[in-house]
C-alpha cells in the first residue's frame, strides 16, 4: 500500500494545521483526529509531530496557546488560536502549494 | 492506560527536566490519552488501542530542536555512553545487600551501647572481680569491631556506584521508588519505635527506684535496663536507615537535572567539603567522638552526664555541614 512520505508532507503539516484553527481555537487530539478524517484516513500525524508544529508556530507566531476547560468533559486543555501573522502565512504557503502543485503535476505521468 | 503513561515516561528518562520538556511531557500524554480513550470508546481492546497510539506517537528527534535536546537524543555525541547502567537484577540485589550489612552494623553498634554492661552487672552481683568485667567489655567491641569491618568489605563490590557515573533505565527507576514508598510506612514505625525507646529508656529504673528495691536491682539491673532499651532503638535506626539510604542512593544515580533523576529531593544531596582539612577531619569525626565519650566517660564514670557529647557532637556536625554545603 502506498503511503504519504513524511519528508514531502513535512512542509504543509503547518499549513493543515492552520487550516482547521481558521475556523474555530483547537487542541491536540481534536486537530490530529480531523486531519484524519478529512484526508479520508490517507494522513495520520504523529503525536510528536503535531506538537513540534505547535511550539514551532508558537515561536513564530503563527498561532497562540492558552488554557481553557473542555466543553465536553471539563478537562483543562492547552488549545491553540491562530494570529493574524499565522492567517497571512497560511496565504502564503496556499499560492506556494498551487504552484509546487503546478510545476510537479507537469513531470507526472498519466495526467 | 498504565502502559502508554510508562511508555511515554521511558522515553523522557534521560531528557533534562526543564519546564520545556515537562510541558511536552504533558501536552504529549494528552492527545495519547485522548486517542487511547475514544479507540476504546469505538471498541477497540485494550491492547488494540495502545499499539495504535505507540505506532503513531511518533519519533522524539523531531522535537529536538525545539526543546534543545539535541545532545541527549544524540547521547553518542556526548560521553553518555560511558556510564555504568544498573538493570533491575543489580538494584535488588544491591537493596537486599545493603539490608544485611546495616543488621551487621546495627548489631556491631547494639554490641557497643551494651558492652558496659557486664561491667556494672558484675559490680553490683557481688564477684567483686571487674577484670571479669572489663574482658567482656573489651570482647564485645572486638566482636562489634568484627562486624563493622565485615560490613564494610562486604559492601565493597557496591563501591563503583560512587565512583563511577551509573545511570538507571525507566522501569528500574520505577521499581526502586515504588519499593521507597512502600516502605516509608514501616520506615515511620521502626524510627517511632526506636525513639520511643530512647525516650522511656529511664522509666524501668524510676520505677524500680520508686519500689525501693535491692542496690543490685536499681544500680546494676536498671542501668542494664536502660542501656538495652537504648541499644535496641537504635538498632532500628541503623537497620531502616540503611535500606531507606540503599532507595535512596539508587535514586540518585541518575543525572539530578533528567526527568529520570528528579525523585530524590535536593535536602538529602550529599555535603562536599570545600577544605580539604574539613573533609579529613569529617572522615574522623564519629570515631573521634565516640572516642571522646569513652574516655570521659571511664575516666570519670559520670555516665549519667557524658551522653551530652553525643547531643553536642550532632550539633556541631550540623553546623560544619551548613558551613560547607555548597549552594
Amino acid at each position: 500500500m502506498i503511503s504519504i512520505s513524511s519528508d514531502v508532507i513535512r512542509g504543509y503539516n503547518d499549513t493543515m494545521i492552520l487550516y482547521l484553527l481558521l475556523e474555530k481555537p483547537s487542541y491536540g487530539y481534536e486537530i490530529s483526529k480531523q486531519i484524519k478524517s478529512l484526508s479520508e484516513e490517507k494522513y495520520v500525524i504523529k503525536e510528536t509531530t503535531l506538537y513540534s508544529a505547535f511550539t514551532r508556530m508558537e515561536k513564530n507566531g503563527y498561532v497562540e496557546s492558552f488554557s481553557d476547560e473542555d466543553m465536553s468533559n471539563g478537562k483543562k486543555r492547552t488549545y491553540y488560536r491562530i494570529t493574524e501573522a499565522g492567517r497571512a502565512y497560511y496565504q502564503e504557503k496556499c499560492a506556494e502549494w498551487n504552484l509546487t502543485k503546478e510545476v510537479v503535476e507537469k513531470f507526472i505521468e498519466g495526467n | 492506560m498504565e502502559t502508554l503513561r510508562n511508555y511515554l515516561k521511558s522515553m523522557f528518562q534521560n531528557l533534562p527536566n526543564t519546564r520545556e520538556v515537562q510541558k511536552a511531557q504533558y501536552e504529549l500524554g494528552q492527545m495519547m490519552e485522548d486517542k487511547y480513550n475514544e479507540l476504546k470508546s469505538e471498541g477497540k481492546s485494550e491492547n488494540e488501542a495502545i499499539g495504535i497510539v505507540i505506532s503513531e506517537f511518533g519519533n522524539l528527534e523531531e522535537l529536538a530542536a525545539d526543546l534543545g535536546i539535541d545532545s541527549y537524543i544524540h547521547p553518542e555525541q556526548q560521553a553518555m555512553y560511558d556510564k555504568r547502567n544498573i538493570t533491575q537484577d543489580e538494584a535488588e540485589s544491591f537493596i537486599a545487600d545493603k539490608q544485611k550489612s546495616g543488621v551487621m552494623t546495627a548489631l556491631g553498634v547494639l554490641l557497643c551501647i551494651m558492652c558496659v554492661t557486664p561491667f556494672i552487672l558484675l559490680e553490683y552481683i557481688g564477684s567483686g572481680s571487674s577484670v571479669l568485667g572489663l574482658a567482656a567489655m573489651f570482647g564485645m567491641i572486638a566482636i562489634a569491631i568484627g562486624f563493622f569491618v565485615f560490613s564494610k568489605v562486604y559492601m565493597d563490590k557496591w563501591s563503583f556506584l560512587n565512583r563511577q557515573s551509573c545511570s538507571m533505565d525507566f522501569s528500574t527507576t520505577d521499581y526502586v521508588h515504588h519499593e521507597r514508598e512502600n516502605y516509608r510506612m514501616t520506615h515511620a514505625v521502626l524510627i517511632t519505635v526506636g525513639v520511643m525507646l530512647c525516650v522511656l529508656s529511664f522509666v524501668p529504673a524510676a520505677i524500680m527506684d520508686e519500689l525501693d528495691m535491692s542496690e543490685l536491682m536499681t544500680e546494676g539491673v536498671a542501668p542494664v535496663i536502660l542501656f538495652a532499651m537504648i541499644a535496641v532503638g537504635v538498632f532500628f535506626f541503623i537497620v531502616t536507615g540503611n535500606r531507606m539510604k540503599a532507595y535512596n542512593t539508587l535514586l540518585s544515580v541518575n543525572e539530578r537535572g533528567t526527568m529520570g533523576g528528579s525523585f530524590v529531593d535536593s535536602q538529602k544531596e550529599q555535603v562536599h567539603y570545600d577544605s580539604k582539612t574539613v573533609s579529613a577531619v569529617m572522615s574522623v569525626y564519629w570515631p573521634t567522638v565516640t572516642c571522646i565519650y569513652l574516655c570521659w566517660s571511664f575516666l570519670t564514670m559520670d555516665w549519667h552526664i557524658t551522653w551530652v557529647v553525643w547531643v553536642i557532637a550532632s550539633l556541631v556536625e550540623m553546623f560544619i555541614k551548613n558551613m560547607n554545603r555548597d549552594y
